[in-house]
């Protein structure tokens, strides 16, 4: 077939161990060199902001058991706001954004007619497709780092710092808690991994990366539905959302690593079964563009 | 052509893979267990001997009592009536630790909020982590006594099951059933099944850990359901003695503390694993009696306002059907029927028996 697939043997690796990198750095500096990502973390961003902000000018605080959880707690404790901008984001913002990026790896670069010049460069398939994943996963730490840091600087600009009451009751100091802040932002990281995988896949089915950004967006709302129907309970822990919202055994005492650990096992499953489809996919396809 | 089949290979192989290991470790988590045989009053013997002072794990209750049920979110999530259902219905995670007979905290984990009740010497606190409520009281007397944190409410499959077993009387069979693992640890199967053809239960199975007389798991099977009606057992546990600090509990910053005296009394009638476990101790509005004996007795409360209170909700109507003398909830347990005056009748027999109580009682 293309003369791409005959430098995808092991031996390529072998000779030029530093092809994968530079081209991870390369794919990393346009991606974050990009107007609409920066546009992407930005609106990310101030989802906490909005959030503080709005509490902060209300006039009566927000009111106990209404609202996103841990709202109530922002007009004590500037530290919940990361918290509140992440329940707030996790079912649409995230997966939007995620959507959006990992719609575009290989379809954005075959619409644009420049996925058959990165192939002719001794890239190989295999591992362009590994390196957009790597980037996508990159998106999502720096999705939810821009969630978690923006809601910590407003919170604390907004709001007095205090020590953090967990769920269980009881009080951790500050820094325990930007700890555990840090755990949460990994966990969702993890959580967004799978989507990332699904969202390559149907990124290699087409040219048009907006079909791909859609359809990964979709899916992801319609695995939350899927979860909120209690008909549907056998399926619950298959669907990649079912742990997202599980975030909240880090903010227990001490710690339930229990959802952590499922989380990871269930999105490695989507990320190899996803992976192993993309392969098939992207190694068989004819690139016309 | 082939080299472009043997490119899926992988997508074919990975799904294949992963659905073998989801079916083989189930399996192999429950391998065959085989202990030496044991008689029932052998069994009982070792649940009347169990030494366990410490200990922590997880406990996972499960019901299926045949009620609608409700999605997740919406409108109806929070409201008193719902959060009764909630119990009712579906499946819940606790987290328990336990260190001697004073020490104890248990954790009810909910989606992004978590209810405790921590209990350090006679010292008994309720925080709900959701309306950031902290309801402290002091309990009487010996503090030493009962291992049960509010009288009458069963927390734990050890709890429930001392309670059943102590409820073992003639009218009960009593047989082993298969060997199982539980939690990771083997465990003895006791079966009580009632004699009683009236009763909605067909038989309470209880497994009993092998090595320590613990139980571990505690399953309601209803008459003409083909799976469990309602469940309470480890999912894992661990007899290490858990971190004290675990039992020290100073209401958190921002809170409302209560203070809630208790009463001594220990009569409340348990209904079973579904008992709200936040219940306030000491309610007594209306006391409670108890008509007949055995697997089939009926409890009988009388009118409070209170209870019609509770009538009130829409979910009431909706869940509960007309029945000659007031309305019934059915489900594959437990029938309770709400005559028109407001007294409530409820036990594990068919309707028609409620029915005829209440007309007694009158």
């Amino acid at each position: 077939m293309s003369p791409s697939e005959a430098i995808d043997g092991q031996g390529a690796v072998r000779s030029r161990p530093t092809i994968g990198l530079a081209l991870l750095g390369s794919e990393l500096s346009v991606l974050f060199r990009r107007r609409r990502t920066w546009a992407m973390l930005l609106a990310l961003a101030a989802v906490p902001v909005l959030i503080a902000v709005a509490v902060r000018l209300s006039s009566s605080g927000p009111t106990p058991g209404r609202g996103p959880a841990f709202l109530d707690q922002i007009t004590q404790n500037g530290l919940f706001v990361s918290a509140v901008g992440l329940i707030v984001s996790i079912p649409l913002f995230l997966p939007l954004t995620i959507g959006v990026v990992a719609g575009d790896t290989i379809a954005g670069e075959a619409n644009v007619s420049t996925l058959r010049y990165l192939l002719v460069a001794p890239a190989g398939r295999v591992r362009l497709l590994v390196v957009k994943y790597l980037a996508t996963a990159a998106f999502c730490l720096a999705a939810t780092l821009a969630v978690t840091i923006a809601g910590a600087l407003i919170g604390v600009a907004l709001f007095p710092v205090a020590p953090v009451t967990l769920l269980s009751g009881d009080t951790i100091g500050v820094a325990d808690s930007v700890i555990r802040s840090l755990l949460i932002a990994a966990y969702i990281t993890v959580s967004l991994l799978g989507l990332s995988a699904i969202g390559v896949f149907i990124s290699t089915m087409t040219d048009v990366p907006v079909g791909a950004m859609a359809t990964t967006i979709v899916l992801s709302v319609v695995s939350q539905i899927l979860d909120s129907l209690p008909q549907l309970d056998w399926l619950h822990p298959w669907l990649f959302s079912h742990y997202w919202l599980g975030f909240a055994d880090l903010l227990r005492q001490p710690i339930s690593w229990d959802s952590f650990g499922q989380n990871a096992v269930l999105q490695g499953g989507y990320f190899v079964v996803f992976a192993a489809l993309a392969y098939g996919r992207f190694s068989t396809k004819d690139i016309l563009s | 052509m082939t080299r472009s089949w043997v490119r899926w290979i992988p997508a074919m192989a990975v799904p294949v893979l992963i659905a073998s290991a989801a079916v083989a470790v189930p399996l192999s988590a429950n391998a065959a267990v085989s202990l030496p045989d044991k008689s029932p009053q052998q069994l009982l013997a070792l649940v009347a001997d169990a030494k366990v002072t410490a200990l922590s794990g997880t406990i996972q209750q499960t019901s299926d009592l045949g009620l609608p049920q409700l999605p997740d979110t919406g409108a109806g999530a929070g409201s008193t009536a719902s959060s009764l259902l909630e119990l009712l219905s579906g499946s819940h995670t606790a987290r328990v630790y336990m260190d001697g007979r004073t020490n104890l905290r248990m954790q009810i984990l909910d989606k992004l909020a978590e209810r405790d009740l921590i209990r350090s010497g006679s010292d008994l606190w309720l925080y709900d982590s959701s309306d950031k409520k902290v309801t402290h009281s002091v309990l009487p007397g010996d503090p030493a006594g009962a291992r049960s944190t509010a009288p009458g409410v069963s927390l734990t499959p050890e709890e429930l099951a001392t309670q059943l077993i102590a409820a073992v009387d003639p009218s009960t069979k009593l047989t082993v059933g298969s060997d199982l693992r539980v939690a990771g640890r083997t465990a003895y199967e006791l079966v009580l099944t009632p004699k009683a053809t009236d009763s909605l239960l067909s038989s309470v199975s209880i497994a009993v850990d092998s090595a320590t007389g613990l139980p571990l798991e505690v399953s309601l099977n209803a008459r003409g359901q083909k799976s469990t009606a309602a469940s309470i057992g480890f999912t894992s546990i661990s007899l290490a003695k858990p971190d004290a600090s675990l039992f020290a509990f100073t209401p958190p910053a921002g809170s409302t503390v209560t203070q809630q005296p208790i009463s001594p009394r220990s009569d409340a009638k348990h209904t079973g694993p579904t008992q709200s476990p936040t219940a306030a101790p000491g309610d007594t509005t209306a006391r409670p009696t108890v008509m007949g004996k055995g697997w089939s007795a009926v409890v009988a409360v009388p009118a409070s306002p209170k209870i019609s209170a509770l009538l009130g909700s829409p979910l009431y109507s909706q869940l509960t059907s007309a029945v000659g003398g007031g309305r019934l909830l059915h489900t594959s347990l437990v029938n309770v029927l709400v005559t028109s005056d407001g007294r409530i009748f409820a036990g594990s027999v068919p309707a028609a028996r409620l029915q005829a109580a209440a007309a007694a009682q009158q």
